[in-house]
């Protein structure tokens, strides 16, 4: 299974036994509740999915892990064609069929009373623009694709 | 008495302030905008009455509107809270020209105690200590001709001024004019008046201040210190009671110099006296806060005192209650924010999917929201107040670290593990808190000091989670799946 994480991509390889992940010398019980075996202790850990992430608390720390769906083109490797954040549309700069490069704005959002400029990772044609000047989106929605070309 | 006290306040210290009225036998009223409909300070108020329009001018910081709903529902009394309208003279007055209770100093005494330089006078003119420097009335000339006497590093500051708004630090000579302009700049466009003033920068100083009490039957006294020097961006994020820097005898001193500051401007209810304590031992007045603070809870802690309660006794016309100064123990209150401090304290918002506070011995939270509500982008970030107490202040500093660790909130970034390293942080250990240690500490920023274990371990979290789909199953099986509790059955048994 394959996460983003603030590092960059991270494939992680566990094996399931039963109601137990086993991942090198750390173990994962499941159920109602998550425990965690490390060092022969056991830590209770808390999990919640919001969008795309998952959201663990283990040992007083708190990380994400956004979910990379299996077989994904690799489209949006950058991240950068889903809403950051929620917020608002408040420019939309390319329209379907157009040609952009690496680089382009495609979409001014604001979160946070902040501008936020979403980019083109690659270059390529604007398959689909889901939103329209005006829009409120969550975090993590779509807001364009494009073809990798 | 007060009957009936209307809150013109939200979130966390509104929270605050109604709980005290129920547990003094006091009617409390709520007022809230649109967006903070079913917000937790609405749940705790025995009414809530929505305010009309959009944004702060038109709801929160809406004199006549939020006048208007006290009168209409019967209230005898207004608390301000903090932050809104607890500041402001013009209100107070509005306030009490109806009839109604203000619950808070004179309008006077904020009015002397709001305009820093009218305050510095005050203060200088009953003896209190005040930062070398000088008061400019006129612009940008006097200001060139009066900062030599003054000597560099200096501040420039806006008289009308507050938040880091029109301040500025000048270090060298050649700088002044342009910093100068930018202060003058600064300080029209937030206050509407661009008169600054010149002080000496106290470098490595701490930000130390006195909680005072006054009733009106003339006593005035102080509750001790609180040491409130980390900050970031120029706001606190860890407050502590009482300073290691403070012995009893420089306590007394600045506890003396807090009163006479008090009692200078016939002060009237709770207020806190801000003061810079150098390396020392020298302490000077920076300013005095005319209103109840975000951290009085460390204040609380070590000494007994109920200090909102006390506000509404005071305003009530009553003595206050507490006896002599009692310092016990050691208390600590860290702010947790929606920020991201590995990214420069931004703020953040999002969904508090889960929400789990610490608990035990000596943990206190206050808070104005609860799992499940969404952070936006309308209010402050701060989220809840965390307040330990400990025998020790050694104590205090392990009692918050597992309080910390015990934290939980997931679906919005918080400071929550920043403020548990600062715990752990040597300087902070050995009590070596100053204005400017988060800058000093971390010149290029925060980033969370986390083991590859446990990494990997919460790797392994998510993908045990994604692939059995936790939190959904979890909640369908918890609903069918356990055995129906003995106790339901023995009303049947033995009827």
């Amino acid at each position: 299974m394959e996460f983003k994480t603030s590092d960059g991509r991270k494939e992680i390889e566990a094996h399931r036994d039963g109601l137990t992940f086993i991942h090198g010398a750390t173990l994962v019980h499941m159920g109602n509740e998550i425990w965690l075996e490390m060092g022969g202790r056991k830590h209770k850990a808390t999990a919640a999915k919001v969008g795309d992430t998952w959201w663990v608390h283990v040992l007083g720390h708190t990380l994400q892990f956004e979910t990379i769906e299996a077989g994904a083109s690799g489209a949006d490797d950058d991240g950068g064609l889903t809403a950051p954040m929620p917020g608002k549309i408040l420019d939309v700069l390319v329209s379907v069929g157009q040609n952009v490069k690496a680089g382009d704005a495609l979409m001014v959002m604001e979160a946070m009373k902040m501008e936020h400029k979403i980019v083109a990772g690659h270059d390529g044609i604007v398959e689909a623009v889901n939103y329209n000047t005006g829009d409120q989106v969550i975090q993590g929605a779509e807001l364009l694709s494009i073809s990798d070309s | 008495m007060l009957k009936r006290t209307l809150v013109a306040n939200r979130g966390e210290i509104a929270c605050r302030i109604l709980r005290a009225c129920k547990e003094a036998g006091i009617e409390g009223v709520a007022i809230h905008a649109a967006n903070d409909a079913g917000s937790l300070f609405t749940e705790i108020a025995d009414i809530a009455i929505p305010l009309q329009g959009e944004g702060l001018a038109e709801t929160y910081l809406n004199q006549e509107q939020i006048l208007e709903i006290a009168i209409q529902n019967g209230c005898d009394s207004i608390h301000p809270g903090f932050g809104f309208l607890s500041e402001r003279a013009d209100f107070a007055q509005l306030v009490m020209d109806s009839g109604l209770i203000w619950i808070g100093p004179s309008p006077e005494a904020i009015t002397q105690m709001g305009d820093k330089m009218t305050a510095r006078i005050t203060m200088k003119a009953a003896g209190v200590p005040v930062i070398p420097g000088e008061e400019i009335d006129g612009g940008l000339e006097e200001v060139l001709a009066i900062a030599p006497s003054v000597g560099y590093p200096l501040l420039l500051k806006a008289t009308a001024g507050g938040g880091g708004k029109g301040m500025r630090a000048v270090y060298e000579e050649e700088n002044l004019e342009s910093e100068a302009k930018a202060a003058m700049r600064e300080a029209l466009n937030a206050f509407g008046d661009d008169r600054v003033y010149v002080e000496r920068l106290l470098t490595g100083s701490r930000h130390i201040e006195i909680q005072v009490l006054a009733d009106k039957y003339g006593r005035t006294i102080h509750l001790g210190e609180r040491e409130c020097s980390v900050q970031r961006r120029h706001q606190k994020v860890f407050e502590e009671a009482p300073s290691v820097a403070i012995d009893a005898e420089l306590r007394q001193a600045m506890g003396d110099a807090a009163c006479d500051a008090a009692r200078a401007v016939n002060y009237e209810g709770a207020g806190t006296v801000e003061f810079l304590v150098t390396p020392t031992g020298e302490f000077f007045f920076l300013e005095m806060n005319t209103r109840i603070q975000v951290e009085h809870p460390v204040t609380e802690m070590v000494t007994g005192v109920d200090l909102v309660r006390e506000q509404l006794r005071i305003a009530g016309g009553e003595a206050m209650s507490c006896g002599d100064l009692n310092i016990r123990g050691h208390a600590i209150e860290v702010r947790l924010y929606a920020e991201d401090p590995a990214n420069n304290f931004l703020p953040a918002i999002g969904q508090l999917k889960r929400f789990i506070p610490p608990t035990g011995p000596g943990v206190r939270l206050d808070t104005g929201v609860r799992e499940g509500d969404a952070v936006t982008p309308d209010y402050d970030p701060m989220l809840a107040k965390l307040i330990v107490w400990a025998p020790s202040r050694k104590e205090a500093l392990q009692r918050m670290g597992r309080a910390l660790d015990e934290f939980v909130v997931l679906g919005c970034t918080t400071n929550v593990r920043f403020l548990r390293e600062l715990c752990d942080h040597p300087d902070v250990v050995d009590g070596w808190t100053t204005t400017d240690m988060i800058d000093r500490l971390w010149p290029d920023g925060w980033n969370p000091d986390l083991p590859a274990a446990i990494a990997d371990a919460g790797l392994l979290i998510a993908s045990a989670c994604e692939s059995t789909n936790h939190g959904r199953t979890a909640a369908s099986q918890s609903g069918s799946s356990q055995a129906p509790s003995p106790f339901s059955q023995l009303s049947r048994r033995y009827p």
